[in-house]
């Protein structure tokens, strides 16, 4: 059962240079209970996914098409106040900085609290705050009885993610939705916040839909993924499939230019070139430009998300081409 | 990392669109126009109106705006037109000088005084300071009655009472801006103190300093003519709109227009400039 | 063998012995953050060396202490034999020629008001590196070498995509044609694949070059692939240096181990349930006594608590400061 179902999502930001199509056409399916990885360099739309889903696209920008199905509702149809309750209730989200998450002049446990407050789950402060307490020791804040009453200054960075992972736990969401949540922090402190997330998610039954740049994060967390290139999905599939046997030009030119920790040291090779500018994406495929397999039809063509092998779906008309060695071969 | 800011375009992307969008920047516009009119009628008023503005004619004293006056004349059958021409010119260049003046003052104090930190920065701040606990006009009217009323009075009360808040500003931005990398990194290339100053530091905290300016002109104008209506700006028989509402104060009732048209001017002028002001500080804003 | 280039010995870097008056004469304690912790390595000619450590580990301050940017508090800085600590303005200013920096923030690293000719022009003109005439081919040269299309001369740095600013920088550190160059995490605030373009631009120049590397970064995997030697830091001071071999392959020090365990590895099939390391990084100004990693580390015991470790030699360029240094890593 998805417990969120996104079809043919589009967003559009209108600016001097014309409209920037930052999310196009992009569908995907988080099944209860799985964390699913929305993975992608930046200006690939992954953080405007996100936005679309929640209904918070900065102005001009705006959802243009497709739908967002979360509990027997179209979200992208939901008027305002509606919007807002499943916000913090039945969605929650984790952002990436989260020490500017938290508004530095109230306490941690008001913080809390207040969503518990504002969705009716508790009656009193009072009730908040013992909530808080626990939701504290949930997330491995030590000593929660004392530190509920501090400030957001008063904690380092990692525990900050802690108490935003917290607050959006406080409402007993089925889906959160993490942005980046450890791209800022420390590599120790983030192996211990995935660590806490993939629990949490165990524990309580959670489906995260995590959004990041690093590979190693999604092959980490996530049991399914898809690859954001230029605003559309490139490929989707199951995470071992990912990187065992990518279908993708830019999948496997993004695993190849990660440099590894174990393995025999060898030469990267790039992927030359930069992403598309939006207000003026390449014809065809978006990646064609910096792609060693182009052919015409690549240039001409509209290259649809299809299913390439069970369960697997890539954007590639020539996938089929994909070898193991092709980015080692390709000129750098 | 995250791609919530929209896409840097890549280097060759075609010709852009034209900057300027005549829609966004009306204020800018409307105002700047109001001000070219003024600013020519005033240069140009000699040859715009046949009468001087010092020029008298007492036989033709207190006539109501006609074809032949078209402001009318005051007590002394001036030409109130011509006066007010003449006084646009005064008035703006007193609001201009005694802008730029505290600006450059400001700036290089502030410069001083944030880039170099430490016990300039000290005593710098510390005579901002004490020229900023008295208010505005207060010190102004203070340091005019020192050294007696007139011109040269008003340059420099207005600027020794208005550099404080351009120091201020500016000390804020250079030391925001002394942190950055690039300074750090002509730092690092070896680049003397002047260069950095004027080349790396400066032109990147000149835009608040000008926005600011920009409303400070209005007060400037302001100021002067309601000091000059008190007799301690401009002196008399000078053309200068408050002068001619100090004189006209006492022919209200039977000549308002020796009050009132100058008072128009006045707001016009300050009018205009808010709405260039508010233009020029969006356009630099935008700008980035 | 050849003396080496870099030779840092017991520098340190401490903040805030300059109190106000009125805190001298409250006759509180003073707060002293220690940044940099009696910090000793050398570095060979055309090597790359890089210093990995986490937020708070020093390695930015350190890296600009070298340049003296940031001027030490103690200890000597040895450039080509010459101590470059002690050295006054107008030798200060020709040693930049030898040593330069390339910095992490592709947006802020660049004036924003200058075009990529005025940026390099300016290096150029100062250092009178080339007569005025000669000065745009050089800058053609420089754009080309860093691999940069010369069309991009007169623009400014909004015009360019992060990657592309940081190859500016570079072009930028080269013109005044050093020989040693502190990179302060230049691939950390790019995407991915841009940070392997540049991490093999910085490989082919100092191949073509001859350039000797000060390689500052947090991403291990980045260490690995670029560089000969590692040392690694945690608040303030050294705890393990070494080949880049013995580092990834034979780590002794517990807090080594814990941040090669720590990297998500891009292998779904291996996935870890306990986090490498517990606890929080303590806070430099008040640091534990004795071994500062202490606090986190499963081997601590009462020697840890008191003594700072020193610096061991286990194997052939291999030091660790640990009490109970250990091969043993899962």
């Amino acid at each position: 059962m998805a417990i969120l179902d996104v079809h043919n999502l589009t967003t559009q930001i209108p600016t001097a240079r014309g409209n920037l199509t930052v999310v196009d056409d992009v569908s995907f399916s988080v099944e209860q209970g799985e964390c699913f990885g929305l993975v992608g360099e930046s200006g690939s739309g992954k953080s405007m996914t996100v936005k679309s889903i929640l209904g918070l696209v900065p102005a001009p920008g705006r959802v243009t098409a497709g739908s967002v199905h979360h509990g027997g509702h179209d979200l992208t149809k939901l008027p305002g106040p509606a919007m807002a309750a499943i916000r913090g209730r039945t969605i929650a989200t984790i952002v990436q900085d989260a020490v500017s998450a938290l508004n530095p002049v109230y306490r941690i446990g008001r913080q809390i609290a207040e969503p518990m407050l504002e969705h009716g789950l508790v009656r009193s402060r009072a009730e908040g705050r013992s909530r808080a307490i626990a939701l504290m020791a949930k997330v491995g804040i030590p000593a929660p009885e004392k530190r509920v009453d501090d400030y957001p200054h008063q904690f380092s960075g990692g525990m900050c993610q802690r108490v935003v992972i917290a607050t959006a736990l406080s409402c007993d969401p089925g889906l959160i939705l993490a942005d980046e949540p450890t791209t800022a922090l420390d590599v120790t402190i983030q192996d211990q916040i995935l660590k806490l997330l993939v629990s949490l998610q165990h524990d309580l039954g959670l489906s995260l839909l995590l959004v990041t740049h690093d590979m190693g994060v999604v092959a980490q967390t996530c049991q399914r993924v898809a690859v954001m290139y230029a605003g559309q999905i490139v490929e989707l599939v199951r995470t071992e499939d990912l990187f065992r046997k990518p279908r993708h030009p830019y999948t496997a030119g993004l695993l190849n230019c990660v440099p590894r920790l174990d393995g025999p040291a060898r030469r990267l090779t790039p992927i030359p070139g930069a992403p598309p500018d939006l207000a003026a994406p390449p014809s065809g495929c978006r990646f064609h430009p910096r792609c060693p397999l182009a052919i015409d039809l690549c240039r001409s063509g509209t290259p649809a998300l299809s299913e390439v092998a069970p369960g697997h779906f890539s954007r590639c008309i020539r996938q089929d081409a994909l070898t193991a060695d092709l980015w080692e071969t390709a000129d750098a | 990392m995250s791609d919530a800011a929209l896409p840097v375009p890549a280097m060759d992307r075609g010709p852009r669109p034209p900057a300027h969008n005549w829609r966004r920047h009306s204020g800018l516009i409307t105002g700047a126009s109001i001000l070219a009119v003024i600013l020519l009628g005033s240069i140009f008023a000699g040859w715009i109106s046949p009468y001087g503005p010092l020029e008298q004619n007492l036989r033709n004293t207190l006539q109501t705006p006609s074809w032949t006056h078209p402001f009318g004349t005051d007590n002394f059958g001036r030409d109130i037109f011509s006066r007010v021409l003449h006084a646009a010119k005064l008035d703006l260049m007193i609001g201009f000088l005694c802008v730029f003046f505290p600006w450059m003052l400001g700036i290089a104090l502030g410069g001083i005084a944030g880039y170099f930190g430490g016990i300039a920065d000290t005593i710098i701040m510390r005579i901002v300071d004490t020229f900023s606990a008295f208010p505005f006009l207060i010190m102004v009217i203070g340091i005019i009655a020192i050294l007696g009323p007139g011109l040269t009075s008003l340059y420099i009360a207005l600027t020794l009472a208005g550099w404080s808040m351009y120091a201020r500003i500016v000390r804020a931005e250079v030391l925001v801006v002394r942190q950055s990398e690039y300074v750090l990194a002509a730092r690092a290339l070896g680049f003397g103190h002047l260069r950095i100053m004027f080349r790396h530091i400066l032109p990147n905290v000149i835009t608040p300093t000008i926005i600011f300016a920009m409303t400070d002109i209005v007060l400037v104008i302001l100021s002067t003519t309601s000091l000059s209506f008190l007799g301690l700006g401009v002196q008399p028989p000078a053309a200068e709109w408050g002068i001619m509402i100090s004189e006209g104060k006492g022919f209200i009732l039977t000549a308002w227009w020796m009050v009132t048209l100058p008072g128009i001017a006045i707001v016009i002028v300050g009018l205009a400039l808010s709405l260039f002001g508010d233009g020029v500080a969006k356009w630099l804003r935008e700008r980035g | 063998m050849p003396e080496p280039l870099l030779q840092v010995r017991n520098l340190s870097k401490h903040y805030g012995s300059n109190r106000s008056l009125i805190s001298r004469l409250s006759g509180a304690p003073a707060p002293r953050l220690i940044a940099v912790d009696d910090v000793s390595f050398t570095i060979g000619q055309g090597e790359i060396f890089s210093l990995v450590g986490e937020s708070g580990s020093g390695k930015t301050t350190l890296g600009r202490t070298i340049l003296r940017l940031i001027e030490p508090t103690s200890g000597s800085i040895i450039y080509d034999g010459t101590d470059i600590t002690a050295l006054d303005k107008t030798r200060l200013r020709l040693a930049r020629r030898q040593i330069q920096m390339i910095f992490q923030d592709p947006f802020s690293s660049l004036n924003p008001r200058l075009t990529v000719r005025q940026m390099l022009g300016e290096v150029l003109h100062v250092h009178g590196i080339r007569p005025p005439e000669q000065i745009d081919s050089r800058i053609a040269e420089l754009l080309s070498l860093v691999g940069l299309a010369p069309d991009s001369i007169d623009r400014t740095p909004r015009h360019f995509s992060g990657g592309q600013r940081q190859r500016i920088g570079i072009a930028r550190a080269l013109a005044v044609e050093p020989r040693f160059i502190v990179a302060d995490e230049p691939v950390s605030a790019v995407d991915v694949s841009v940070q392997s373009q540049i991490m093999n631009l910085l490989l082919d120049l100092r191949d073509r070059l001859g350039l000797t590397l000060l390689f500052i970064a947090h991403d291990l995997s980045v260490v690995r692939y670029l560089s000969d030697r590692v040392g690694v830091m945690y608040l303030g001071r050294i705890v393990e240096i070494g080949t880049r071999d013995r580092i990834f392959a034979a780590p002794r020090h517990p807090y080594t181990q814990a941040l090669l365990r720590a990297a998500p590895r891009p292998d779904p099939a291996h996935r870890g349930t306990e986090a490498a390391l517990g606890g929080e990084p303590p806070s430099p100004l008040d640091p534990p006594k004795g071994c500062h990693f202490h606090t986190r580390c499963p081997r601590a015991t009462a020697l840890c608590r008191n003594i700072a470790p020193p610096p061991e030699t286990v194997a052939p360029d291999h030091i660790v400061r640990c009490h109970h240094h250990d091969p043993a890593f899962a």
